[in-house]
């Protein structure tokens, strides 16, 4: 009977929650619609770099002036071209989306005098793109200078080995998984807040809606366990929760598509195998995070004022996974605790392609369980003490 | 049956010093028994509500009981509530529900099977004159309709004791005699025991065998329509009511 009671329930709940179209569709919208968006303008954004890195050209105002570093510029087969008129207020902008190199007018006379000459490399910080391509000048220059140091040297009789006192070379350890998952930092947060928003609505409309529209005191008139009706509708509003994250997950699988570069898409490993490991992180926190909801909401009057209150829940966890961020230390043991928390830096993990041992599974799941379990007994108290308004 | 015996509650309003009490009810005692139709008649505040609410064991008196056909209700809430159908005064539907599904919903809630429930909400949707409504969506129903749809819901499990709280409240006058008529019969045909609240005379006059005037708590005066209008000594019923329930204000 009493199981009966809970998949009656259960079904009625989400079913109501269904039907509630208006809502679902914001909320697909909002959820899933959003995350492979920004990958894809993220994507366009960087192809476009990408693309302006492999064609080798240099935009130089006065490059008549200085014909020993157009001999250098054309020998390393990079292309010159002049910079436009008002580059300045283009850069300023953030139309150009390459920095400028102004070469000087005593650029011959002071070179052969052996006094430095001054180039400025113009660019503005708020031309993102011009300021990827000021590292590649500058670079371009600082050949360029070695290699009339290393003349003056020889012409002098000294080795050029004896400018280097030190060489550098650098050499990134993180493989091409680790490096795309700084990239796809992005993906966990949308599936978190997908989960959030999709359980959000259901929960506040089955317990203070319910208390708002006047059937709750009539549910309670049933003969059906109090503790029934509360796990039915938990598990209603954790199954729509469940539904919008699975949805999101997926929307990732064709979001890839969308990313144009090639280096992009080499590096963003979003396969079947990471959706559904993100589905079985997830389903724990659909489960804690729906309790929670409807432990906020349960007391409250009104659907208004269910939404003020669960304010705190959404702000909550969008800040959670944010710690790792800031924290300088970087992932610690008891961020596995923390519900939401947990869920983000396992996702992280299972995007740079590292294992998951049972070990750092099972704080949050307990974190999980524990929370659940807390919000609906108190979820089930309230519904026994307060029914009547 | 069902069996009021020396009911007391009361509630604190508000907090700390400004704290006031409120006993709403003070020892109310009467019996409703099978196939009469048993009207609380009382002005507003005297404590039908709350005397209504603990009977459908939502909230715990203070002290007495409540027993449905020999059940406490206090000491088993839902073998009691199986055995009683309750037309609260919050009558909410689920409105992306149609009609037929917010009656099915409460059907399994009591425990009855999909196909007995559906044969029950045709069956009541028959007798309550809403088999057009059966299939529609309760969002912008009339008040008329949504009481129909909340009694049918009620009465989903064919209970032998029906409890109704102020149920005319909004109706119009075609909609309140429809709901007489189909009291009568739950009661002539099928010898329920009926029991409801109002404050309006012409329903007790019209519909009740035996009325229960509620006074602050209490029972002021018990018994049929003719007789308490010889207790009251009042011209009229309404008279003799006034005299009875409110006898500080009569002298």
């Amino acid at each position: 009977m009493s199981g009966a009671a809970v998949l009656a329930v259960f079904r009625k709940e989400l079913q109501d929650a269904l039907r509630d179209r208006r809502t679902l569709l914001a909320v697909l919208l909002s959820a899933v619609a959003v995350g492979p968006l920004v990958l894809a303008l993220v994507g366009m954004l960087v192809g476009d770099i990408e693309r302006r890195a492999e064609a080798r050209t240099v935009l130089v105002a006065g490059i008549e002036r200085a014909p020993t570093l157009a001999n250098y510029l054309a020998r390393q087969t990079w292309e010159v071209r002049p910079a436009p008129a008002g580059y300045e207020d283009a850069l300023r902008r953030g139309r150009l989306g390459e920095p400028v190199l102004v070469v000087p007018a005593d650029f011959e006379s002071a070179l052969a005098r052996g006094e430095p000459p001054v180039l400025e490399i113009v660019h503005s910080a708020s031309d993102q793109r011009a300021q990827a391509g000021r590292g590649r000048v500058q670079a371009l220059l600082r050949g360029f200078g070695q290699e009339q140091a290393a003349l003056r040297l020889a012409m002098r009789g000294v080795a050029p080995a004896a400018l280097e006192i030190v060489r550098v070379e650098e050499r990134d350890l993180a493989d091409a998984a680790a490096r795309g998952a700084q990239m796809a930092r992005l993906v966990p947060f949308f599936v978190l807040m997908a989960v959030l928003y999709g359980a959000l609505n259901a929960a506040l409309d089955t317990t203070a809606g319910e208390r708002e529209r006047g059937s709750l005191e009539p549910l309670l008139m049933t003969p059906a366990p109090r503790w029934a009706i509360v796990l039915g509708k938990w598990a209603a509003v954790a199954a729509v929760g469940m539904l919008i994250a699975l949805l999101a997950c997926l929307s990732f699988l064709p979001g890839q598509w969308l990313l144009r570069s090639e280096t992009m898409s080499a590096l963003f490993r979003f396969g079947m195998h990471e959706a559904l490991a993100f589905a079985v992180l997830l389903l724990p926190l659909a489960g804690a995070l729906s309790a929670l909801l409807l432990a906020v909401a349960i007391r409250c009057r009104s659907f208004k004022e269910a939404q003020a209150s669960a304010t705190i829940v959404v702000m909550l966890v969008s800040v959670l996974p944010m710690v790792t961020l800031f924290n300088q230390q970087g992932e610690q043991r008891w961020h596995l605790w923390v519900p939401a928390l947990a869920q983000s830096a396992l996702m992280g993990r299972v995007l740079e392609g590292a294992p998951l041992p049972w070990a750092d599974l099972l704080p949050s799941l307990a974190a999980c369980l524990l929370l659940g379990a807390l919000a609906l007994a108190y979820v089930a108290r309230v519904l026994a003490r307060s029914a009547v308004r | 049956m069902i069996a009021v015996d020396g009911l007391r509650k009361r509630f604190v309003q508000g907090r700390g010093r400004g704290a006031r009490v409120v006993q709403a009810l003070d020892g109310l005692c009467f019996e409703a028994v099978d196939g009469r139709i048993t009207g609380l008649l009382g002005p507003n505040g005297a404590g039908k509500t709350t005397a209504l609410r603990i009977a459908a064991g939502l909230i715990a008196p203070d002290g007495g009981r409540v027993s449905v056909d020999g059940v406490d209700v206090g000491s088993a809430p839902r073998a009691a509530l199986a055995r009683m159908g309750v037309l609260s005064d919050s009558r909410g539907l689920y409105p992306r529900l149609t009609a037929r599904e917010n009656i099915v919903y409460y059907g399994a809630l009591h425990g009855m099977d999909a196909a007995q429930a559906d044969a029950r909400a045709r069956a009541l949707a028959t007798m309550l004159g809403m088999e057009p409504l059966l299939d529609r969506r309760t969002e912008g129903f009339s008040q008329g309709e949504r009481m129909k749809t909340a009694l049918a819901r009620a009465l989903v499990h064919d209970p032998p004791n029906i409890v109704l709280d102020e149920p005319t409240n909004g109706l119009d006058v075609v909609s309140t005699r429809a709901l007489r008529e189909t009291l009568r019969r739950l009661r002539d045909e099928a010898g329920k025991c009926i029991v409801f609240s109002t404050h309006i005379m012409q329903e007790v006059e019209r519909l009740c065998d035996t009325v229960v005037v509620v006074s602050q708590g209490r029972v002021a005066a018990a018994g049929t329509v003719a007789e308490l209008a010889v207790q009251g000594g009042g011209a009229d019923f309404e008279e003799s009511f006034v005299r009875l329930a409110f006898p500080e204000a009569a002298r």
